[in-house]
This record gives C-alpha cells, sequence and structure tokens, in this order.
C-alpha cells in the first residue's frame, strides 16, 4: 500500500511537467504583444520596453522561458501577471469558492442521483422509473449552458427563488445553490443511471438470493446487500467527477459570475495572461491527480477484491 | 463441540413440530414460467416427503426442474416471471406457500436452510466471511456484534476451516473453493436448521474436494438429525450419502426409490439411460452409453410420456398417454407404462 502510493506520486511528476509544458506553449503560441495598450495610445517608452521585457523574460526563447518558469514553480512561485498581480494570491482567492461550488454539486448529485436511482432501480419499469429515465436523459442530451441560462431567466429572474449573480467576492452557499444544482445536474443524470442499472443488475445476483434464503428482510437484502455492491462504482464515478467539476465549472462559473477559478481561466485567456493561465490550470492537473490517486484508493477500500500491494 | 444443538423457540412466534416425524410434504406442486415467448412448465405435479433424519436425493439432468423445485420449497424464486398455479408445500403441517411473507421469512434460516452451487457468487464479496455468518445471529437471534462473530468463529470450527479465528476477517475471495463452500454450509447450519437443502453443492468443486464436502455434509446431517434434501446430477455424489432417490425429468418425478434398489435394478427407462452413462472402468474402450437426444422445451412438453422421444422402449401407448407415478415394487415408484419390465430387465 505504502509503495503504491508512493509510485502514483512519482508517476504525478512527468504527468504535470508535460501537462504544464503543454500549456506553456499553447499560451506561448496566441498571437498579440503583451505590450500593446500598456502605455495608452502610443507605443511604450524603448526604456520601459525593455524593463518590461527583461522582467518577463520575454528576450529570451520559449524554452528557456519555460524552464524559467518551470523552475521557478517548482518553488512554489506562480510569478506574476503582466499587470504586476501575483498569480498565487488570485489563486488562493478563487480556488475556494470553486471548491464550495463542486463540494456542493457533488452533495446534490450524490444525493438525488443515488435516491432516483434507488427508487427506479428497485422498481425497474415503473411510473417513476419512466419518469426519471426521460427527464435525465433530457439533461444528457442539452448543453449545460443551455439548462443554466435557462434555470437562471426562469428560477432567478423570472420567479426570483434563487439569486440571479453572485454579487461578492465570497460567493455564498444560498448564492451558490442554483449554479451548485446546474454544474451538477449532468451528473445527476448519469449517476441515477449508473445506480439503477448496477442496483437491477445485482438484485438479481446470486447473493442476494442467498440473502433471502438466510431469512433477511427485502429491506436488508436490497438496502444492505445489493446496494454496497451497486454503490461501488457510482462512488467511484463520483470521485473521478469532483475533479472534473473543479475543472469544468468555467460556464457556470461565466453564467452565474461566479468568481472561481473557472472564470479566471477564462478571463485570463481572454486577456492573453499566460502566467494566469498557466498556474491556474497547473494546480488543476495536480488537483485532478491527487483525486484521482484518493478514488483508486477508495476504490481499494469499497471492493476488498481489489488489492494495492 | 457446539452447544447450538438446542433448539430454543427463536422468537417465541411459532413453534414447529414435525408430524409423525415428517418435516416437509410436497404435495402436487406446479411452476411455470411465464416468459415473452411462452409459457414454460417447470414443475407438473411434484410430491414427495421428507422424513427427520432423512436424506433425499433429487436426480435429474439440468432444466428437469430439480433447482426450481428447491427454490419453491425456499421460497426464493423470482416471480414473476415465476408463477405456482397450484400445490402445496407444508413444512411441519403448515403450508409455506400461503403463510403470510413475514412468517415464511423467519422460516428461512431457523427452519429451512438452503446451500447452492457456487459459492463464490453465492456469498456476498464486500463483506467478511464471519461477519456473514453472523449475521444470520444477529438478524434470527438479536444477538450482538462480538456474540455473533463470536459464534461465527465456532461454526467455521466446525466446518472445518483451518485457523478460523484468524480468518473471520477474511473475504470470501481470499478462500479456496473448497473453503468458501464450507463457509457456505457453515452460514446455513447456523442456527439450526430442520431441512437444509444443498443445490449441486459440489459441482463447482474440484473431486477430492467433493469427497470432502460430501462427508462434512453427511456428518452434519447426522449429528443434527436434519432433513436433508440434496440435489445433483451427479450419480456417484447421491450414492453414500443419501437414503432415498426421486428422479426428475421435464418437471415431474419419474421414480421414487430406496438408493440400493435403484442402483441394483432402476425402475425407469430414463434411470437406467443415466445410470448407464456412467464410465465405468470395467468396459475400457467401448462407447459410453449415453441417453439420445436432448431434455424437451419446457414450453413445448411431448405428449404422453415426456421421454419418449429418447426412449428406447417406447411404444405407442407411451405417445399418448401420461404415465402415472405408481407403485411398483414395495417402496418403489416408478413413472413408466412398462416399469416391470424395466425392473426385470
Amino acid at each position: 500500500m505504502g509503495t503504491y502510493i508512493v509510485r502514483r506520486i512519482l508517476q504525478m511528476i512527468p504527468v504535470l511537467i508535460g501537462s504544464t509544458f503543454l500549456i506553456f506553449i499553447m499560451v506561448f503560441a496566441l498571437p498579440g504583444d503583451p505590450l500593446a495598450g500598456k502605455c495608452g495610445e502610443r507605443p511604450c517608452p524603448p526604456a520601459y520596453a525593455a524593463a518590461f521585457k527583461e522582467k518577463y523574460n520575454l528576450n529570451d526563447p520559449w524554452y528557456v522561458q519555460y524552464v524559467k518558469y518551470g523552475a521557478n514553480l517548482a518553488q512554489g512561485d506562480f510569478g506574476e501577471t503582466y499587470n504586476g498581480i501575483s498569480v498565487a494570491e488570485q489563486l488562493k482567492d478563487r480556488y475556494p469558492v470553486t471548491v464550495k461550488l463542486g463540494v456542493m454539486a457533488l452533495i446534490f448529485e450524490g444525493v438525488i442521483g443515488v435516491v432516483a436511482g434507488v427508487l427506479t432501480g428497485i422498481r425497474k419499469g415503473g411510473f417513476l422509473d419512466n419518469v426519471v429515465l426521460i427527464s435525465t436523459l433530457v439533461v444528457i442530451s442539452i448543453p449545460i449552458f443551455v439548462i443554466g441560462g435557462v434555470a437562471q431567466y426562469f428560477l432567478g429572474v423570472k420567479w426570483g427563488i434563487f439569486p440571479v449573480t453572485v454579487t461578492s467576492g465570497e460567493a455564498t452557499v444560498y448564492q451558490l445553490l442554483l449554479p451548485a444544482i446546474v454544474l451538477g445536474s449532468l451528473s445527476i443524470a448519469y449517476v441515477a443511471r449508473l445506480t439503477r442499472t448496477n442496483l437491477a443488475e445485482n438484485l438479481r445476483s446470486d447473493y442476494v438470493r442467498t440473502a433471502i434464503s438466510k431469512g433477511l428482510t427485502k429491506r436488508r437484502a436490497y438496502g444492505l446487500h445489493a446496494l454496497r455492491n451497486s454503490l461501488i462504482p457510482v462512488v467511484t464515478f463520483m470521485g473521478y467527477d469532483f475533479g472534473a467539476l473543479l475543472g469544468g465549472a468555467i460556464v457556470t462559473e461565466s453564467i452565474f459570475n461566479i468568481p472561481g477559478i473557472g472564470n479566471y481561466i477564462f478571463r485570463s485567456i481572454r486577456a492573453r495572461d499566460g502566467a494566469s493561465v498557466v498556474g491556474a490550470v497547473t494546480i488543476l492537473v495536480l488537483v485532478y491527480l491527487v483525486v484521482n490517486l484518493v478514488v483508486d484508493l477508495l476504490y481499494g477500500l469499497l471492493d476488498p477484491r481489489i488489492s494495492h500491494d | 463441540m457446539t452447544d447450538t444443538t438446542t433448539r430454543p423457540s427463536a422468537s417465541g412466534e411459532t413453534e414447529y413440530v414435525p408430524q409423525d416425524g415428517k418435516l416437509l410434504e410436497v404435495e402436487d406442486l406446479h411452476v411455470e414460467f411465464h416468459t415473452a415467448d411462452g409459457v414454460a412448465k417447470a414443475i407438473n405435479g411434484v410430491s414427495f416427503d421428507l422424513h427427520q433424519g432423512e436424506s433425499l436425493a433429487i436426480l435429474g439432468e439440468s432444466g428437469s426442474g430439480k433447482s426450481v423445485t428447491a427454490q419453491a420449497i425456499m421460497g426464493i424464486l423470482d416471480m414473476p416471471p415465476a408463477v405456482i398455479p397450484g400445490g402445496h408445500i407444508r413444512y411441519c403441517g403448515q403450508d409455506l406457500l400461503t403463510m403470510p411473507e413475514e412468517q415464511r421469512r423467519k422460516t428461512r434460516g431457523p427452519e429451512v436452510s438452503m446451500i447452492f452451487q457456487d459459492a463464490l457468487s453465492a456469498l456476498n464479496p464486500v463483506f467478511p466471511v464471519g461477519w456473514q455468518i453472523a449475521e444470520m445471529f444477529r438478524i434470527h437471534r438479536d444477538m450482538n456484534k462480538s456474540d455473533a462473530l463470536e459464534q461465527a468463529v465456532r461454526l467455521m470450527e466446525r466446518v472445518q476451516i483451518p485457523g478460523a479465528k484468524d480468518r473471520v476477517k477474511a473475504y470470501p475471495h481470499q478462500f479456496s473453493g473448497g473453503m468458501r463452500q464450507r463457509i457456505m454450509i457453515a452460514v446455513a447450519i447456523a442456527l439450526d436448521p430442520a431441512v437444509l437443502i444443498a443445490d449441486e453443492p459440489t459441482t463447482a468443486l474440484d473431486v477430492t474436494v467433493q469427497a470432502q464436502i460430501m462427508s462434512l455434509l453427511e456428518e452434519l446431517q447426522e449429528e443434527r438429525q436434519m432433513g436433508l434434501i440434496l440435489i445433483t446430477h451427479d450419480l456417484g455424489v447421491v450414492a453414500d450419502v443419501a437414503d432415498r432417490i426421486a428422479v426428475m425429468y421435464a418437471g415431474r418425478l419419474v421414480e421414487k426409490a430406496d438408493v440400493h434398489d435403484l442402483y441394483a435394478s432402476p425402475a425407469h427407462p430414463y434411470t437406467r439411460g443415466l445410470l448407464e452413462s456412467i464410465p465405468r472402468l470395467d468396459q475400457k474402450g467401448q462407447t459410453l452409453a449415453a441417453i439420445g437426444g436432448l431434455p424437451p422445451n419446457l414450453m413445448r412438453i411431448p405428449d404422453g410420456c415426456a421421454f419418449n422421444p429418447r426412449c428406447r422402449m417406447a411404444q405407442d401407448r407411451c405417445r399418448t398417454e401420461v404415465p402415472e407415478l405408481r407403485e411398483v415394487a414395495p417402496g418403489r415408484l416408478s413413472a413408466c407404462h412398462f416399469a416391470e419390465e424395466v425392473i426385470d430387465a
């Protein structure tokens, strides 16, 4: 187990280096001059331009820039934006908002998805089953910006049930309710279907038949023996999805004006702010890798047949 | 070794007392499966009794209805698609089929219990084996966790699992096939049931382990005076353990006899075919006498005797008239129009 974790962490290093490298050259390839518009209508004074280029290593070839950036990053220095703002500070302010949103979306997806999946899995083919199947199909088919926009218009603007946008720098739980449901909606549909399919399959399994022949109540045979097995893939899915939720909130965060990491990346790309994009994405990649490791370890705990030795 | 042999009237609700030593009476049982393709008649009027301490083997090919019979007794058929249009299954005089479900549930485990063919899939993969045995005591006897686990260890010792104490927390996949089947047996006998149904308990095991499991079952049955229903297609397994044999074909009993009589002189052509199809050392080099043809489709069981298309002795009468299960010799029942000739042959 210990050696497994160490091995996995060592595997992260090349992935991290590789992904930062790819993002770095992609940002580098973006057209545009960082000095454009820096000094109003006029071109910048040569002395300022020289100092600026020196500070951001803009005279070096791209690979030297990358090595310098990587060396700083390895020491925990995310650098500065062209406006002279510390990237690390920005990330520190914005990450908690995205994590809060992601956790809330995950809770919705877990609670609503599993409950819907259990209710439909036990009575396959019933009325409720059809309702859930059709509604999840609708959710899966519609892109998230449509769901987000429609939900915002009706639930926020028209009926005033939820706040329309996030207005403060620190998004409150209440303000994030609707965005979290929107963000989680696709996953709710997947979790519901995954739970339903697995439960329906496990209900016909031999060990559930054994459970019944042991004189257990249906409630216990289904709710404990079958469900415990059915939730293994569901929990695994949700674990991986949490990583995706943290990175995939760009659309949702833009719709609801949430000052999270997605919004930040979106704006930085538009502003051609390389340091911000690379820094933020590096953190996303890192989070995703760590979440993956945690899920794999969790999988071993949930299913004793999986061994990490 | 264990003191679980004294039987407390667990919940104090219903007491089951065998009548004239009869534990189980199955009477004219019918089971059908209603599928999209039609109705499959899996069991067509099966009757038999099981007495205290008796071993009854139910023998038959796949699809003969032997497992369905067991599942009907246990009440674990999937209904639907299964339907029981007629018949009675009485346990100590009480009809299990008309009993309220909650009352019937409480008979599963303390009164009637079952062992399945493939212990790997029949045990829950995500719970430790000790936990799965202990669950019987916790559910039926309201025992606390640690007492129940202690009982589980004792049972694991009783079914001869080496190092039982250290292995209670192990999971099913960490045991060998034979050991898993022992755990399955431990679960089944935990509450000292009066009737134990073993559905092909050794089919998934290799031959040496088969013998060990069968002798364990035999030993436990003697020790606890259980009624044992042994379902198998393996004539070799039956010979040592069973007192009586019931042979099933296409959902009917075709022959019922004492084990020695049946082996010495079968009273039904099907039974004779089965016995002749056992490979024998003294017939090396000769073609194995297999029964020609295939078991009938249960949606289209042939008219008359269901076995007639495969029977070497079949006459016109066999194709029209269903032979009743009748006494053809003292203590011997056969459902063949020509049973007397078969015995003498």
